[in-house]
């Protein structure tokens, strides 16, 4: 539901992995291989003699470095914090064209409704509902607990039920995705209600 | 006005793991290491001691490294590799989250595999008269095992568990359906 870019989250891992495929297969392969490995082990003790003269030669390595890892440290900050966003708290908003203001429905207003006529149902422990916004629409997530040994199927279509009297209030329809799952909650409970 | 590519395009995401996990994990690595080497080219350039290695000694023993024994190098290089190919199957595989998902012309609905197990688990106990404990069931991508524990010295009719149970999977209009396959076990357990 959430807008995270789940490409790039798999290009970058798949970048990764290629990153130290490549590193490692050459390592491997080129230590295997006497005619690879002497000229570079050769030309790498040559270069090693030369390190300390290029670094006390271009000081300005040292701040390259670390102006490089500075940048590298906030793009990969950017893209962390850029996974799960995507919440709304507007559920609906109507431009009211001859009164000249606009109405805006909270998702809020929703969640108290839903959740109100549906925590009494006896298959369902609690509901949790939150608007996302997915391709320019708001979505109702509506997240019901259910007890143990709930039938998937009637919890659906008590659900449902409780969205079309939500549609009825509401005068309009907007998307609603309904997640049925099992968590710590169904756990503590127990499998049928009591009063 | 609900669209279905909509909906497909949620259960789709709501099914399917975003790979956060493994993308932060990477991210917060990469991280580290990069303050650190940020942090010791900073100290070094201000000639300050260097908290661990400095960049020169970093760089030198990394040419070094080119000349360390053929094996260790061989044994590095492909644990570094193997590391890759891993992280490159995880880029490319599905990563089922084991949910499944079902849309109406109203509402798209993702259920909890553990919601289905438990709800069969529930039918199973019933048609087979004995405790829910007795009953223990897993759901695959595409099957789901029932196996029920029958209490010592009482007959259980496996065919009417079985027919309980296919019809109850049957009804479910979650994608990818399941078939079920109940076995009863051997050994009784004592009530």
């Amino acid at each position: 539901m959430n807008s995270t870019n789940r490409f790039l989250n798999r290009a970058f891992v798949f970048v990764v992995g290629l990153v130290l495929l490549a590193a490692g297969g050459i390592l491997a392969v080129g230590a295997l291989l006497p005619d690879l490995q002497q000229p570079i082990s050769q030309g790498a003790s040559d270069a090693e003699g030369r390190v300390s003269d290029t670094f006390s030669a271009n000081a300005w390595i040292l701040w390259v470095t670390a102006a490089a890892a500075v940048v590298l440290i906030l793009l990969l900050l950017w893209f962390a914090l850029r996974q799960g966003r995507g919440r709304t708290s507007t559920l609906l908003k109507l431009d009211q064209k001859g009164t000249g203001g606009d109405l805006i429905i909270d998702a809020k207003v929703a969640a108290q409704v839903l959740e109100d006529a549906l925590a009494r149902q006896a298959d369902i422990v609690s509901v949790d509902v939150v608007a996302f916004r997915v391709r320019r629409e708001n979505v109702l997530r509506i997240t019901a607990h259910t007890r143990r040994g709930a039938s998937p199927m009637r919890v659906r279509s008590v659900i449902d039920e409780a969205v079309s009297e939500w549609d009825a209030v509401l005068g309009q329809t907007t998307p609603v995705v309904i997640q049925i799952v099992s968590g710590i909650r169904s756990a503590m409970s127990s499998t049928t209600r009591v009063a | 006005m609900t669209s279905p590519a909509l909906y497909r395009r949620i259960v789709r995401r709501e099914t399917h793991s975003p790979r956060s996990g493994a993308a932060i994990t990477i991210a917060v690595l990469l991280m580290l290491v990069a303050a650190w080497i940020g942090t010791e080219s900073v100290l070094a350039a201000i000639g300050q001691a260097p908290l661990l290695l400095a960049p020169q000694a970093l760089v030198s023993s990394a040419l070094q490294a080119a000349a360390s024994p053929v094996a260790l190098l061989v044994a590095i290089g492909a644990v570094v590799a193997i590391v890759g190919i891993i992280l490159i199957i995880v880029s490319f595989a599905p990563g089922r989250r084991g949910r499944r998902g079902s849309i109406s012309s109203r509402t798209a609905a993702v259920v909890d595999d553990r919601v289905i197990a438990q709800s069969l688990a529930h039918t199973a106990s019933y048609a087979a008269d004995v405790d829910p404990d007795q009953v223990s069931v897993s759901v695959g991508a595409r099957t789901v095992r029932v196996e029920i524990t029958p209490t010592s010295g009482r007959s259980v009719d496996q065919q009417s568990i079985r027919d309980a149970v296919a019809q109850d999977a049957a009804s479910y209009d979650y994608r990818p359906a399941l078939r079920a396959n109940v076995r009863l076990s051997k050994k009784g357990t004592v009530a």
